[in-house]
């Protein structure tokens, strides 16, 4: 072959690349564009629901206020509206170790914070108590605010309690803490009551008598199985993610998801990092150390005020991310779990149960306002636009409908 | 002949007297009765939450014991009730809330268990609609400042859960208030008393001066943007009782609006029964610590137990007959002092002890032939029946709203 010819098919071939490589870029680009606007456009027209939120404690702390935006925690009515939240649980929480006549007080205390927040702010937020204010909250263009009790031992063993818990407004309760419940075993505590006690049936049983979701996340793998076995309204995890990704007690396994999804049920995706990744949790549990040394930081840096302990843990976390310390997770982690729960339960068994303002937020997904990223690499990943529309809400919204149907009917037949 | 005709005329005349007389009397009690049960008749303060954690009581059924049933409430004609929620004033801080709660589910569950007769209310409007649908309306009243647990929070809870008045003290002071049975720690209401009395405002739920020290009423009465009300007492005038109200009181209260409820208890309303009481037990509040003694915490064994030693008392004759109409006496009183516009009727059924011929609310009626025959409007006797205490709820509200749109 001549130089020339040579060079000539070099030159056609350099050409075609060039070309190849330019129409790629040019098509690329725009249909990169694309995405964005059409998730955006998706995200925006969507219900965004969120089961899990720890800001309740920051109320009490006496320093938020929940109309300005406040780059210490992830979540604030700006940055709701900037990410698109619709609808959000706000938890009440107080430690598994409190019980008794105390934590019911406290309990009380934190529905009125949640319950205040929306008096004060009746433009931006809207109490709701069903699926359906939920809709109508959202059509008027307000965040529609929900109250979760995060712990059976806030009822104190009482199922006056809990029936005045829901006429405040609950809506779920997570059956227990970190710790055992007098009636119910935890994930993270030593199996006490081999799951449900027949009194924690009872609680079962007026949940769904009161139209209130039970929440199984942080409960034993035995509790799960009786919660399922007794309740007669489909049940949710309210911020778990999945067992076959990273192995934590507080997530679900494969079985579990498919056993929640055969009863109608929702697995809500947590954010927190030690749930989303192996890798994290095996760093964390090679230096115990360095949780305590967290705890030390925080209750330094905050006493006794709650919402800050839950929201500068994040940070404290982050400073050993940033020191290589911790390995980093990335926010794209979350779409993982998600996916992987949709593969197992099924596209009607999955949404989003963040912990945001009380967990250890990945990187990307800092605050509220992150959460459109979410819809754009769901449809990157080639979900339909009505898939993500039940991610983003409306599966919870379809259980809650569900568990009011079953309400009905028990109260029905009474 | 015209003896005899002037004989028989003043025979027919006397008995035309007589027929038109006796005409005139069944006139009355048929007038009565039409007006009794064609009112709002509203009684704001009864003790019959207590009575749903036994094992016996069934508010659907017509009980042997008691005061308060459904079907006595309509035969009585009483359409509208104050459940109040209430514990011993010296139960205090968590265990003092979680008692309140467990009381205002109680009421909620049985209202709810009986709703084609009788559905809880939150405001006068909400009553006058149940009237209007024929139901009985439910209302609660929270009986002592304890219960909120030194919370404020705590107490706007209680708003949300539907007390519509809070008592501010019971008969022991609570941690920002003086009883009127109490020695005073505070000098009327504290501080925080007073910021409790503002919140009330706010949230619409009436302050109930029953039971509080003469100190406690004026600094309420100061602070309180809104009309008070005293769910459950009577007048001093008559019986020097502190749980009473002075004549000076009842006119403070009359000028800012308010209204008192008068209470039928026989050692409220009686002066010789509260002396012969005094001498026999010491008082009310002794009387009921000797009997908790026996009983503990059963409050239907110290209801019981009290009552057959009252009737034992009255049959050896160390306590005197008191008779229903004493409460006809004290509401006269008030009208007289102030007006039809301030008093209504706060019984305490089912927590005190009745005086003979009310023994129970089917006895109601009574009470509006009564006032009929002293010669009362019709207007002025339904004011009394409930409407005094409506419009005092709905200035309440008005109130609220106005502070809520200020903030």
């Amino acid at each position: 072959m001549d130089f020339r010819l040579q060079s000539r098919l070099a030159l056609a071939l350099l050409l075609c690349v060039g070309l190849g490589i330019a129409v790629m870029k040019t098509r690329a680009k725009p249909r990169g564009q694309a995405v964005a606007e059409r998730a955006r456009k998706l995200h925006f027209s969507s219900l965004v629901f969120d089961t899990h939120d720890d800001t309740t404690q920051r109320f009490l702390d006496g320093d938020f206020d929940i109309s300005k935006r406040d780059p210490r925690g992830s979540i604030d009515i700006p940055r709701m509206k900037e990410g698109g939240l619709d609808a959000v649980f706000f938890a009440a929480w107080i430690p598994s170790k409190i019980t008794g006549p105390e934590a019911v007080k406290r309990a009380i205390d934190q529905i009125d914070a949640v319950r205040q927040a929306v008096r004060e702010h009746p433009k931006d937020l809207a109490l709701a108590t069903s699926a359906e204010e939920v809709r109508s909250a959202y059509k008027q263009g307000r965040i529609a605010v929900l109250i979760a009790i995060e712990g059976g031992h806030m009822i104190a063993s009482d199922l006056g309690v809990l029936r005045t818990f829901a006429a405040l407004g609950a809506r779920y309760m997570t059956l227990t803490h970190s710790g055992n419940c007098e009636w119910a075993d935890s994930s993270t505590d030593k199996a006490a009551h081999h799951g449900l006690t027949p009194f924690g049936k009872d609680v079962i049983r007026e949940m769904n008598r009161l139209g209130m979701i039970v929440d199984i996340s942080h409960v034993s793998d035995k509790t799960f199985a009786d919660v399922l076995a007794v309740s007669k309204a489909p049940v949710f995890a309210s911020h778990s993610s999945c067992r076959a990704i990273c192995d934590a007690p507080r997530n679900m396994s494969d079985e579990m998801m498919r056993a929640l999804a055969a009863k109608g049920g929702v697995i809500q995706i947590n954010y927190h990092v030690g749930f989303l990744s192996q890798e994290f949790r095996n760093a964390e549990k090679a230096h115990p150390e360095w949780e305590k040394a967290i705890t030390a930081e925080v209750q330094k840096r905050c006493g006794e005020r709650e919402g800050c302990q839950l929201i500068e843990g994040d940070r404290i976390t982050r400073e050993y991310v940033e020191r290589g310390d911790l390995p980093r997770v990335d926010w794209t982690k979350i779409v993982e779990h998600i996916d992987h729960a949709v593969k197992v339960a099924g596209i009607d068994h999955v949404g989003l149960g963040s912990d945001f303002d009380g967990a250890n937020m990945p990187f990307g997904m800092e605050d509220v306002s992150k959460l459109p990223r979410i819809t754009q690499a769901l449809l990157e990943r080639g979900y339909s636009e009505g898939d993500v529309k039940k991610i983003l809400g409306e599966n919870t919204l379809r259980l809650m409908e569900e568990v009011e149907k079953v309400s009905r009917e028990i109260k029905g037949a009474e | 002949m015209r003896r005899v005709r002037a004989g028989l005329l003043v025979c027919f005349g006397a008995a035309a007297l007589l027929l038109s007389q006796s005409a005139t009397g069944d006139d009355i009690a048929d007038r009565a009765r039409k007006l009794h049960f064609s009112s709002i008749v509203l009684d704001t303060h009864d003790d019959t939450t207590q009575r749903f954690f036994t094992k016996t009581f069934d508010l659907g059924k017509r009980n042997p014991d008691g005061h308060i049933d459904i079907p006595r409430m309509r035969e009585g004609g009483m359409n509208a009730i104050f459940f109040s929620i209430w514990i011993d004033g010296r139960i205090m801080g968590p265990p003092a809330v979680v008692k309140a709660l467990d009381q205002i589910d109680a009421v909620h569950e049985n209202v709810n268990k009986y709703s084609k007769d009788i559905v809880f209310c939150r405001t006068a409007e909400d009553v006058r609609r149940a009237h209007a649908q024929g139901k009985i309306a439910a209302l609660m009243g929270v009986e002592g400042g304890h219960m909120i647990g030194n919370d404020i929070r705590v107490l706007r809870m209680f708003g949300d859960l539907g007390v519509r008045y809070m008592t501010l003290t019971h008969f022991y002071n609570d941690e920002w208030a003086d009883s009127s049975t109490d020695k005073p720690a505070h000098n009327g209401l504290t501080d925080f008393g007073k910021e409790i009395v503002r919140e009330m405002n706010r949230q619409g739920i009436m302050v109930d001066i029953s039971h509080v020290s003469d100190k406690t009423f004026y600094d309420a009465l100061e602070i309180s943007k809104a009309p008070l009300i005293a769910s459950h007492s009577s007048c001093r005038a008559i019986c020097n009782h502190p749980r009473d109200m002075t004549d000076d009181m009842i006119k403070a209260l009359a000028a800012k609006g308010g209204v008192i409820q008068i209470n039928y208890e026989k050692s409220f309303i009686d002066q010789a029964y509260k002396d012969a009481q005094d001498k026999l037990s010491g008082g009310v509040v002794q009387l009921i610590d000797q009997v908790k003694k026996d009983c503990g915490d059963d409050g239907e064994c110290m209801e019981r137990k009290m009552a057959a030693m009252e009737k034992q008392a009255v049959a050896e004759g160390k306590l005197p007959h008191v008779s229903w109409e004493r409460i006809i006496e004290h509401i006269d009183h008030v009208v007289k002092l102030v007006g039809p516009d301030h008093v209504g009727l706060g019984s305490d059924f089912d927590g005190a002890t009745m005086p003979e011929g009310m023994d129970d609310c089917t006895h109601l009626p009574q009470i509006t032939e009564a006032l009929m025959r002293k010669g009362y409007s019709d207007a002025d006797i339904r004011k009394i029946l409930g409407e005094n205490l409506l419009r005092v709820m709905e200035q309440n509200e008005r109130v609220s709203r106005e502070l809520r749109a200020a903030q």
